[in-house]
């Protein structure tokens, strides 16, 4: 595997299903279609997509999460002590199958671990091994079980660790452990969902990197360079990268993955405004520590947004990046 | 108004109902809402699929035996954007987090002036009440929410900016009042986490109220009322709704004075799917009865029920309503 360049591109996670595959998911729910013959698809979907991503020249991949229906919902059905209550509504008209904890959870078996060899046997890139993060299941689920949210997230955490040691173990050297609701009570929670994130990178020696978006994100800050992963990924489109301003109130101290395409708006942004975007956070965050990614997932988006996104992403990033090296050049002759 | 003769402990609700009935059921509108976003049906055709599924909020609630329920607010894409797109002087942004839930909202950003131009739930509430055989409440979120949980540009401070929605937010108020709306409720869930805001919260409910005849209801859940009790006492509202859920400390903040209004009792866990049991609940009722005489009192959800699935948001009801009977009659037994 090739190092990565200067302001690798990158993705959060998810892209969008396409059309045989949705189909494929309604008839399986349905049982007109048996399990091997979905998987069978799923493997078609993501061979696609990694195709894609290396076409449009990206850097560090991933797997799209064809194979999931949602990030929590995904982890409580292959895990024990979780059964799945219902939809309930996220925003606008999309819905989630909410997930009830019903007893003591734990791990039955390795849960992503055979994803992720199978996308790496794909592509000489590299690919992240993508989890959803304990406090975010934890918080994302209805719990009828543990008296205290506290335990319920303690006890996530352990089995969380035993996966990203399995991806470990199974070449994985990009590990990324999505916590998109670790703001959700920042006053209240954020030592405990800090203390989880230490549970579960312990001992690690991948690269490590935690999605945050939508919330409260300068409540955390600079609290959160104190999580225990090397990257975090934050969403600054969506705000016209007025994050940046919190920023320069502390030095931020890890890698940053730059969010510079809204993933919940349908308008392609154009080449000029990644590369805009990715200059202002040069002047607060050093291009070394600066990785480049959407916002956010994008499976809502459609085939083309999503495509439109990632190519303006990677073309506005090389414009930076050749810049970048051309005064490094220059400075060196 | 017949329900407030009544001498007894009555059920209500606070606000939203699930859009969408539980799998394996289609939701007709959540796939209306696609067919329009495709532009395959015309935006007349989403309204009346809307109103079907209001006729259908309201029959739950109905059939639950709710005395004053709410249309299940089905219209709303979110409690900001309903109100916000509506008024004059703001825009809509991306999404952002409902205070500490599961749930994103589109953010409204303040750009000028901010007034009321029409009517905005005026037609839902007269739809609601022809719809149903029990009293409706009409909700309007309040101007401090509004104000918090938008992005300001345009007043140089939260005051001015809070004041002017509740000048602009008056008008719906008045307009629901002329429709015949009896009971109106305000939703204030942001005065538990702005406390601090008390003065220019106590300020914007006068210029809200204004002229106003009706029964007003102030609404406040995902938190408490502590540090602002008994001082909500004296706001211009006939009934005050408290979180006793996620709230659980507003059973000490009662202690700390006499409880002067009707209170609207959010006992019922409208964020976690376990079903309480009538019996939970008549032990609700009767704790909170040596605090709040039976007349005085409206047992409810702690917040709207569309955190919930649907199956869960109806057994929740009719586990309310059996519930405060049981109470009711205890409460009666012992009196007489």
């Amino acid at each position: 595997m090739s190092e990565l360049p200067l302001l690798p591109t990158t993705a959060v996670g998810s892209y969008p299903k396409p059309p045989y595959l949705l189909e494929a998911r309604r008839k399986h729910l349905r049982n007109q279609i048996g399990k091997a013959e979905l998987t069978e698809l799923e493997r078609r979907a993501t061979r696609e997509w990694i195709q894609i991503q290396e076409e449009l020249g990206m850097d560090l991949l991933v797997d799209g999460e064809q194979y999931r229906g949602d990030m929590v919902a995904y982890f409580a059905d292959e895990m024990a002590g979780f059964a799945i209550a219902g939809l309930v509504r996220s925003y606008g008209n999309r819905y989630y199958p909410k997930p009830v904890v019903v007893g003591p959870v734990g791990r039955k078996a390795p849960v992503t671990v055979s994803w992720f060899k199978y996308t790496q046997s794909l592509t000489k890139k590299p690919v992240k091994g993508m989890l959803t993060g304990p406090y975010t299941i934890a918080e994302w689920s209805f719990n009828e079980h543990y008296p205290t949210r506290r335990e319920l997230v303690l006890e996530l955490a352990r089995a969380i660790h035993d996966e990203v040691v399995d991806l470990e173990r199974a070449g994985a050297r990009y590990i990324q452990i999505d916590e998109p609701a670790i703001h959700t009570r920042p006053e209240e929670d954020f030592d405990l969902a800090r203390e989880a994130m230490e549970i579960v990178t312990e001992g690690i020696s991948a690269y490590t990197v935690t999605h945050i978006c939508y919330g409260d994100v300068p409540k955390i800050y600079p609290a959160m360079l104190h999580l225990a992963v090397d990257q975090l990924d934050l969403a600054l489109k969506n705000e016209e990268f007025a994050l940046l301003e919190t920023f320069r109130k502390a030095p931020f101290t890890k890698d940053i993955g730059l969010g510079v395409v809204d993933a919940h708006s349908h308008r392609v942004e154009s080449v000029q405004e990644v590369a805009d975007g990715i200059r202002r956070t040069l002047e607060v965050i050093p291009a070394e520590q600066v990785y480049v990614s959407p916002d956010c997932g994008l499976k809502t988006r459609t085939a083309d947004e999503t495509i439109g996104k990632l190519r303006v992403m990677v073309e506005g990033t090389k414009v930076v990046r050749s810049e970048l090296l051309g005064a490094r050049e220059g400075a060196r002759a | 108004m017949a329900l407030f003769l009544e001498d007894g402990v009555i059920t209500t609700v606070v606000g939203n109902y699930p859009k969408i009935p539980d799998l394996p059921a289609p939701g007709k509108w959540r796939s209306a809402v696609e067919k329009f976003q495709k532009g395959q049906i015309d935006e007349a055709a989403l309204r009346r699929v809307e109103d079907e599924v209001t006729v259908e909020a309201i029959r739950d609630q109905l059939e639950a035996g709710v005395d004053l329920i709410t249309d299940g607010q089905i219209r709303w894409e979110d409690a900001q954007t309903h109100f916000a797109r509506r008024l004059r002087g703001f825009h809509i942004n991306g999404l952002q987090r409902y205070f500490d839930t599961n749930v994103y909202f589109r953010e409204p950003v303040a750009e000028g002036e901010v007034g009321w131009a029409e009517p905005i739930t005026v037609a839902e509430y007269t739809f609601a009440r022809a719809h149903s055989t029990k009293p409706v409440k009409a909700v309007v979120t309040g101007p401090l929410t509004l104000g918090t949980l938008s992005r300001n540009t345009f007043y140089p401070t939260l005051r001015e900016f809070v004041l002017a929605l509740a000048r602009a937010l008056n008008g719906e108020l008045r307009a629901l009042a002329a429709a015949g709306a009896e009971v109106i409720q305000v939703d204030e869930p942001a005065l538990c986490r702005h406390k601090q805001d008390y003065a220019v919260f106590a300020d914007a409910m006068g210029v809200l109220t204004a002229g106003v005849r009706a029964t007003l209801v102030l609404a406040t859940y995902f938190g408490d009322l502590g540090g602002v009790y008994p001082q909500v006492l004296s706001l211009p509202f006939d009934i005050i709704g408290m979180d006793f859920v996620a709230g659980h400390r507003n059973w000490d903040v009662l202690s700390g004075a006499p409880f002067t209004k009707t209170l609207m009792f959010g006992i019922l866990d409208a964020r976690n799917t376990r079903v309480e049991t009538p019996e939970e609940i008549v032990a609700a009722v009767r704790r909170i009865s040596s605090t709040v005489p039976p007349e005085r009192l409206q047992v409810a959800p702690s917040a709207g029920l569309e955190f919930l699935p649907h199956g869960v948001a109806r057994r929740k009801l009719r586990a309310l309503v059996e519930g405060v009977r049981t109470a009711s009659e205890a409460l009666k037994g012992a009196r007489a």
